[in-house]
């Protein structure tokens, strides 16, 4: 998933967070002597969002605001331990021989809000439904790996000839099976995401069609349901509360109103005054505040997301195919004060092509061609005569608050290797994405990759992979290409990792992409609270949030 | 009178057409297509684009689609956005929000406008005068956006953490009136500093006039000079300004309720100005219009109560 989540909001937050940076840092006093807050629901724990994009339908989220409610209102297959290692929840088991045809059992006691138990046709109905491209659901891409898929979505100008995927057979009212187009040691970790939520009967008007008001009022199998519908667009809370039928055991707070606001400063601003409990995303300019008034409820950690500056490799411009060259504009880049100048401190250096957060990542995987060294940046460069190689342009989409970076990134360059760099922004993103597409696009890009689930395949083949459905860089090596499909095909996750390691290795040495900055998860919360966790999601465990 | 009152809103029937118009064809005029908004940074898919496209009428010239836009608004329908939800819904309880803050604003600004222009132009030349003035340089100086968020901080948060003093709240508007305060005032403090100014010119003008000279000449209560005659002729143009800014407070909410985090359709118009929602613009600055109407109306036929020599035709 390339990123997108919270970059609407963000950006626009930027504009005002920027302007008022000025105002906002001094103020912090000794942050004693507070005394608990009177609005709200009372008891209720509440939590910051943006507005969801959509109605409250698992399949049709994408972005961090709404996954964040839903992961309230639902239980998946599995979920992810303090490892990033996935463990069953409905599951009883998710087992399989060959890689390709997975049988998932349920356990028995997990139940709707409306009392109905969580069968295995829930399962299969709900992964029907967001795979049907007629649908037009945003997560629809997570079932691609699935048999059947491309009957359902057979592209532009033709006509489906399924409606449900034949990759999915109910063998009982607790059991699945799943079958895959190619081996995947990974797939269990995928079932984790908000995708692959259940739906209940109670959803479907009709097979294959969703009630109109499911997406406010939805009926889930998680720790919490919803207190009263919400009306998207005009209601500002999300409330919900627990659901004491629960079969994990209750929740230990009662109820959950998730707040709704268009800036993060605002937010921060309640969070201060304490009418308002969690934020798993910090204003950038409230950082360094965060950190020394909320002390050990300051929450710092890697998140998923992975920042590049990309090239197109094989019909770019010359410095963008020369990967000598490519190594020593990795090697002029001064990445650490870029993460803690530009981005506060909310992006480390990034040194490998898997992101800290799934297990596969090697810390200094990168080795020299990440660190930053203007001497050697500047040999290698003349030596690959890059010099002789003209301007370098680094494209960016300019409504996503990248401008300060690239611009960073494009002194540097000029410093340490006497090159001339043109940063050129363009309107969106997609802009880029169409013209690398149609191969138009010559210079450099800025590029960034969240993760889908947390395996490291995810990281390699949709990018660099042949025919990978983010390839933009036309990166194409088949032993890579043979590494990352003997990963999938190993018996297990763990076996599967040395494969895509050595993968990655490749696409280091190449450097396609250069990595920059990996995202990392800036959040607080109030004293009313604590043990508040939160997953490589970015979706906070509601279910141990305690009362302090 | 009511033929006048006829004949002004058949004069605003252009106007409406026009404005709309203009603002129509602006936002769709934005580069970059408002579909592509949709997906984010990914690409749109295009089966998807090309049904919506159809049903929005995106292919067709930019006057068919006014004219489809028209229609849908004269049966009372302001359309969809392009995610599917009715503009109606969008609108439900902001436009509520917004009025409330633009009255709260216009309450602070007509009792602390009004009162420190006339205290200065009483006390004209005097330090009073002279820090009045300072003051309001000092308001009309400060960007919204700085003045908006400091006091949030040292009212909302400050306060509140070093006394336990819970009454201004940081954001939203779940403690109903109390809610509008902070922001209300913030909106206020440009016009504030504007409208002190207009009445104390306004007041000293008057003041100098030969009728006023007269009253007191004949031995009139100073305070009934002032009241019955000098005020009430000094109001005229201080109520133009209060009447045409209601339409501005209500516009020009944008950064307030973003900062203090109201739903009104300020904040609701930068978003979907943002997200590409033409719909949800240009029904927005459609209401806007019709609400500077009325209002530019309104204080038209206040002239003549203010002015008994004042006559509509």
């Amino acid at each position: 998933m390339r990123v997108t989540k919270g970059a609407q909001i963000v950006a626009g937050t930027a504009l005002l967070a920027l302007a008022v940076a000025a105002c906002g840092g001094g103020g912090s006093s000794s942050g004693t002597g507070s005394s608990s807050s009177a609005a709200g629901n009372a008891g209720a724990v509440r939590v910051e969002i943006a507005e969801p994009q959509h109605d409250l339908i698992p399949g049709n989220t994408t972005e961090t605001s709404g996954a964040e409610v839903l992961n309230a209102l639902f239980v998946g297959l599995v979920d992810y331990d303090a490892d990033k290692k996935p463990y069953n929840r409905v599951a009883e088991s998710i087992e399989s021989t060959d890689s390709t045809t997975w049988t998932i059992k349920l356990k028995d006691g997990y139940k709707w809000h409306n009392g109905e138990p969580v069968t295995a046709q829930n399962f299969v109905d709900s992964w029907n439904f967001t795979a049907n491209g007629a649908n037009a659901q945003e997560g629809n891409y997570f079932f691609g790996s699935i048999k059947g898929y491309d009957d359902l979505n057979p592209g532009e100008g033709k006509t489906p000839t399924a409606t449900t995927l034949s990759g999915l057979k109910v063998v009982d009212d607790k059991t699945f099976t799943v079958e895959l187009k190619n081996p995947f040691s990974g797939f269990p970790t995928m079932l984790g995401y908000t995708a692959f939520y259940p739906l209940p009967k109670a959803a479907f008007e009709s097979e294959g069609k969703l009630k109109a008001d499911f997406g406010g009022n939805p009926i889930g199998n998680g720790p919490f349901k919803i207190s009263k519908p919400w009306k998207r667009g005009t209601d500002q809370t999300i409330s919900l509360v627990r659901d004491d039928n629960f079969k994990e055991g209750k929740a230990k707070v009662d109820a959950v109103d998730f707040k709704i606001y268009t800036d993060l400063s605002t937010a921060f601003n309640d969070l201060r005054a304490g009418n308002l409990d969690i934020m798993d995303q910090l204003p950038p300019e409230g950082i360094a505040t965060a950190k020394n008034e909320f002390g050990d409820r300051y929450i710092e950690q890697p998140s998923s997301g992975i920042g590049y500056i990309g090239f197109p490799t094989k019909n770019g411009a010359d410095y963008a195919k020369n990967a000598d060259v490519r190594k020593a504009i990795s090697m002029a880049i001064d990445r650490k004060t870029i993460t803690e100048t530009v981005f506060s401190g909310t992006r480390v250096p990034a040194d490998d092509f898997i992101s800290p957060v799934v297990s596969g990542y090697r810390q200094g995987a990168c080795g020299e061609a990440c660190t930053y060294d203007p001497a050697k940046a500047k040999a290698l460069f003349d030596q690959a005569g890059g010099a002789k190689m003209g301007t370098i342009e680094i494209g960016y989409n300019a409504d996503g608050g990248h401008k300060e970076w690239i611009e960073a990134v494009a002194n540097n360059l000029r410093t340490n290797l006497g090159v001339e760099v043109t940063p050129k922004p363009v309107e969106k993103f997609a802009a880029i994405l169409e013209d690398l597409g149609n191969k138009k696009w010559s210079g450099a890009f800025r590029m960034a990759w969240i993760m889908d689930y947390p395996s490291p395949e995810n990281y390699l083949r949709p990018q660099f992979g042949s025919g990978g459905s983010s390839n933009y860089s036309g990166f194409a090596s088949k032993e890579f290409d043979d590494l990352v499909t003997q990963g999938d095909a190993a018996k297990t996750l763990d076996e599967g990792i040395k494969f895509y390691q050595q993968a990655d290795d490749l696409v280091l040495k190449e450097m396609p992409y250069i990595p920059v900055y990996f995202y990392q998860t800036n959040g607080a919360y109030s004293q009313h609270v604590k043990n508040v966790k939160i997953d490589p999601f970015e979706r906070i465990d509601l279910f141990n949030v305690e009362k302090a | 009178m009511g033929r006048y009152v006829i004949r002004r809103l058949l004069q605003a029937i252009p106007v409406l057409l026009g404005t709309t118009f203009l603002i129509f064809a602006i936002v769709y005029a934005l580069p970059g297509d408002p579909l592509q908004a949709l997906a984010g940074e990914k690409r749109v898919d295009p089966v998807f684009a090309a049904a919506l496209r159809e049903q929005f009428h995106l292919n067709d010239p930019l006057i068919v689609r006014y004219g489809y836009y028209v229609r849908d608004i004269l049966s009372g329908n302001f359309g969809t956005t392009f995610r599917g939800l009715p503009v109606s819904t969008i609108f439900e309880g902001k436009f509520q929000v917004t009025f409330q803050l633009a009255i709260t604003a216009l309450i602070f600004e007509a009792i602390i406008g009004i009162g420190l222009g006339l205290w200065a132009a009483l006390r004209r030349g005097k330090w009073e005068d002279k820090g009045i003035l300072a003051v309001t340089l000092l308001m009309v100086s400060i960007p919204t956006l700085v003045s908006g968020f400091v006091l949030q901080l040292v009212l909302g948060v400050q306060l509140k953490r070093n006394t336990g003093i819970d009454f201004f709240p940081v954001a939203g508007i779940q403690d109903g009136l109390r809610s509008y305060l902070l922001p209300g005032f913030v909106l206020a403090m440009l016009s504030i500093a504007y409208l002190t100014r207009l009445t104390r010119t306004s007041l000293m003008e008057t003041l100098r006039a030969d009728y006023v000279r007269t009253a007191i000449a004949k031995g009139m209560p100073r305070r009934r000079v002032l009241g019955r005659h000098a005020l009430r002729n000094s109001l005229i143009p201080l109520v133009t300004y209060l009447g045409a800014d209601l339409g501005t407070l209500m516009g020009g909410a944008v950064i307030t309720e973003t900062i203090f985090n109201l739903p009104g359709i300020g904040q609701q118009l930068f978003q979907s100005v943002y997200l590409r929602e033409n719909s949800v613009v240009v029904g927005i600055v459609t209401v806007l219009v019709l609400i500077y109407i009325v209002a530019n109306l309104v204080v038209d036929l206040l002239y003549a109560v203010l002015d008994p020599r004042i006559r509509y035709e």
